[in-house]
């Protein structure tokens, strides 16, 4: 069918108006200003106000006129939230609700699948014989609208749910919704999350200020030495290769590219968290070592969590869940898996993506169901081979992922498994070992820490290893110049 | 009659509904763990390390030859093509407009101090054809020739590169254009920020690690052999111009780069040639068209054949001939076009590392380069 124009583009050119970067001088600046005014302000009322103009600033350097839809947005929002506390009877309310829901995903429908709509609006009239031409709709998409509209739409569900009372200020509700550091690329923090942290201000504490300082070393060291040095560039020129490639080639670009969007999306994520720490926050962690998940539902526990989380308590769980027939909540996973899908980008790649995962989580029940209870089934054999399956199946459905169309993604699929004997190899040895030693060290660290987390181990690991370790991070992202790609997530 | 004071509250509605304090909202215990270390000791360890390092490796950088230059990026063409007026001189094309005009020499003879558009390894065209769309440009355009360059097809590194440029001046936002102030002080004064030679990208690919015979590797591309200051002049490093370890390595980067590469494997070699042709030919017609827009405001376009030596000039005059490109370009354009070998007085110089003219030579070549140039532009 149709395929997106504006999907092909943002691989290619990731840097083209990208926001303000945590990888970037500006950044640096910007947060040493906001970081040294807002710890030297007394009043939490003044701190509060600095956050919000501090936010709009980070949004509006992108672009600043949409810097008026996200407060549009979210003013409406709060004045909706207001109104289905207030409403008498289940009635009222849902209307209140559907009404959010409805402005909330209309604004995202128009800025992000307006052209892809229309697109197919016209493949499905050109099917019955009718020739249409449809206006192609210079629409930009506003950077970060997919996590903000999520961030927004979660405050007025949350209290349609009964589980928060709305907030009288409309100051820490904007700040809720476009606090900086999750603002643009997530993770998705729900206002319940955040709002109860904007009752009392924190206290001044050096140990967490310096550990959210750690942990912005690791976000960027992830994102600029990982994700763009080792494996970016091996990923692009396979995906980007027009001719028939050899299974090694097509196998270590797709694991390339698996490192790399862990990496991209993990590192933003550690940043935004070591961000807001800096500054007294709590966000929740976003990917908890996906790549030692065991079975595909393990997976959605530990990768982009706040985006799983939000679709299990706002769509699949009101879907019936698991509560209802096999069939039934086997049909419910494929429909919060191909939204999932779809919400990543206007294509149909996308979904075909997230119908693998949903394909993936469909058959994993049915496994769960047949061998749950063997003895084999719970032995360290079968776990690692089932991690390993895992890993391979997410590998697979990754290349649709990042295919710019289904030509590409046929394409590498067929040189996977070994359809072009003949094929082109286009990899240096040197990028084949810095894809392999990248992804053996990633999988072993995931392996090892896959029940704990990054608080514990780096409490158990003595100092100077620590200290060595900062120090080198550091060192890498200094002598790679910050020369890098915007975060891929920035374009969802 | 309600009293002055709900009068006064009614009208501060929405400041105390912006201020309110959200008294229904309680403070949550969640917090994340912070790991029991002692933070103040380490951090102040590892900026210690941090700093000692930074300068080890800007001291041995310097020591093997490297001094602080800006990069040029994106950015620094953006903010350059800002400078654009409707009347300017612009100087586009590839690296041998950047390295040969001298900007003070051409200023002189010129009256106007031309601005530079050029970009190593680029097409000409995604840049001329930016300025014959900018209603407002009615100047002179200096436009170099690489024949292998000017008509890369779309989709190659030199119109990549050039159309990313482009593109960025038409989409820089804010923050793009503060970190390139931001970064051009911290350029000039620290050798190591030198994002296409030092970075750790370009280190490991220095790694001297064969590759497969039959793998496809992109050529190597030269290293470090010139500065750049704000108005993109791009000068020769002494340690270049000198014969030597560096001017020779050079030499044998040029040879690759410049010789044709093979057709690819998946199409039919000649479906492949086809598709060239057709490509080269609509580069003719973009070109003619560009040049017709831009003379029609009353702008004015001169073609420069610049100045290349040794194997490379070889290669050169065997894959691209001058009546292959050059002569087509000056014949369907109707431009007037200075090839240097021409005239005597241009075509004595030498190319160190056979591409680009020294620091020096490209101030005495740009000075006898105006005579020709205000002949050609008819000033």
């Amino acid at each position: 069918m149709t395929k997106s124009a504006g999907h092909q583009h943002a691989f290619l050119d990731k840097q083209s108006r990208a926001p303000m970067l945590f990888n970037s001088l500006t950044f640096v600046v910007f947060f040493t200003v906001v970081v040294t005014a807002y710890w030297s302000m007394r009043s939490w009322n003044a701190r509060k106000n600095l956050l919000v103009v501090a936010s709009y600033i980070f949004y509006g350097a992108w672009n600043p006129p949409f810097a008026a839809l996200l407060f549009s947005t979210t003013a409406m929002d709060f004045w909706l939230g207001s109104r289905i506390a207030n409403a008498k009877g289940r009635h009222p309310r849902r209307v209140w609700l559907v009404a959010s829901v409805c402005m909330n995903l209309s604004m995202l429908g128009f800025f992000k699948y307006g052209n892809f709509l229309l697109q197919n609006f016209q493949w499905l009239l050109a099917r019955i014989g009718v020739i249409y031409q449809p206006p192609h709709l210079d629409i930009l998409l506003p950077v970060g609208i997919s996590f903000y509209t999520f961030h927004s739409l979660s405050y007025t569900l949350d209290i349609y749910r009964g589980v928060l009372q709305p907030t009288k200020s409309l100051r820490d509700f904007i700040l809720a919704v476009s606090f900086f550091p999750q603002l643009v690329a997530g993770p998705i923090v729900r206002a319940g999350d955040f709002l109860p942290q904007l009752v009392d201000p924190p206290s001044r504490r050096t140990g967490r200020f310096l550990w959210g300082l750690l942990l912005m070393t690791l976000g960027l060291f992830e994102k600029i030495v990982l994700a763009d040095t080792m494996l970016s560039g091996s990923a692009d020129r396979i995906f980007d290769y027009a001719g028939p490639l050899v299974a090694l080639d097509s196998w270590l670009g797709v694991m390339a590219f698996a490192g790399q969007i862990f990496f991209d999306f993990a590192g933003y994520s550690i940043c935004a968290i070591g961000a807001a720490l800096c500054l007294g926050f709590h966000l929740k962690d976003n990917f908890r070592f996906p790549y030692a998940a065991i079975g595909f539902s393990d997976f959605w526990r530990r990768w982009h969590i706040s985006l799983s989380t939000f679709l299990r308590d706002y769509l699949y769980i009101p879907l019936g869940g698991n509560q209802v027939r096999p069939v039934r909540a086997a049909l419910n996973l494929v429909i919060v898996m191909f939204l999932g899908g779809l919400w990543h980008g206007a294509a149909w790649t996308f979904v075909v993506w997230g119908l693998l995962h949903g394909s993936y989580l469909v058959i994993e029940r049915v496994f769960r169901a047949l061998f749950e209870n063997k003895a084999w089934a719970n032995n360290l054999a079968t776990r690692v081979l089932a991690g390993f399956a895992t890993y391979t199946a997410v590998c697979i459905a990754w290349v649709f992922f990042r295919a710019a169309d289904f030509t590409i993604a046929t394409r590498m699929l067929r040189g996977m498994f070994g359809g072009h004997a003949h094929g082109d190899a286009i990899l240096s040895t040197r990028e084949m070992l810095q894809i392999g030693i990248v992804t053996f060290f990633m999988i072993l660290v995931h392996w090892s820490l896959r029940e704990s987390n990054i608080e514990t181990a780096v409490t158990r690991l003595p100092r100077w290893v620590v200290t060595a370790a900062w120090a080198l991070m550091a060192c890498a992202i200094i002598l790679t110049q910050g020369n890098s790609n915007a975060f891929i997530y920035f374009q969802f | 009659m309600p009293s002055s004071t709900s009068n006064f509250k009614r009208k501060l509605r929405l400041p105390r509904l912006f201020f309110a304090k959200p008294s229904e909202i309680v403070p949550r215990d969640y917090e994340r763990p912070i790991p029991p270390l002692p933070w103040r000791g380490i951090t102040v360890v590892v900026v210690l390390i941090v700093i000692a390092a930074a300068s080890a490796w800007e001291f041995y950088c310097r020591s093997i030859g490297y001094g602080p230059t800006l990069n040029d990026n994106e950015d620094l063409w953006t903010s350059t093509r800002r400078r654009v007026k409707p009347e300017s001189v612009v100087i586009i094309g590839d690296s041998r407009a950047w390295f040969d005009l001298d900007l003070d020499e051409l200023q002189k003879g010129l009256g106007k101090r031309p601005v530079q558009l050029a970009m190593g390894g680029s097409c000409a065209y995604p840049v001329l054809a930016d300025l014959a769309n900018d209603e407002n440009f009615h100047g002179t355009i200096i436009c170099s020739v690489v024949p292998r360059l000017f008509v890369a097809p779309p989709g190659t590194p030199p119109m990549e590169r050039a159309e990313k440029a482009v593109r960025r001046a038409h989409t820089q936002t804010l923050a793009q254009r503060a970190s390139q102030y931001l970064a051009m002080p911290l350029e000039e004064h620290v050798a190591f920020l030198k994002q296409e030679e030092l970075t750790l990208d370009d280190l490991l690919k220095r790694l001297p690690i064969p590759n497969r015979p039959n793998a496809l590797v992109p050529p190597r591309l030269p290293p470090y052999f010139g500065t750049l200051d704000r108005e993109r002049r791009a000068r020769m490093i002494e340690e270049c111009a000198r014969p030597g370890k560096l001017q020779s390595t050079i030499q044998q980067i040029w040879l690759p780069l410049f010789t044709p590469p093979p057709p690819p494997t998946y199409i039919p070699k000649d479906v492949f040639m086809a598709k060239m042709n057709d490509a080269i030919e609509a580069r003719f017609r973009d070109i003619t068209a560009a040049a017709d827009k831009l003379r029609a405001r009353g702008g004015k376009i001169v073609f420069l054949r610049l100045p290349h030596s040794g194997g490379l000039k070889a290669l050169e005059d065997r894959t691209t001939p001058r009546t292959g490109i050059w002569d087509r370009v000056i014949k369907d354009t109707a431009a007037p076009g200075i090839y240097y070998e021409d005239f005597p007085e241009l075509s004595g110089f030498n190319c160190p590392e056979w591409s680009h003219l020294s620091a020096g030579d490209s101030v005495e070549f740009s000075k006898r380069l105006v005579p020709h140039l205000r002949n050609a532009l008819q000033l």
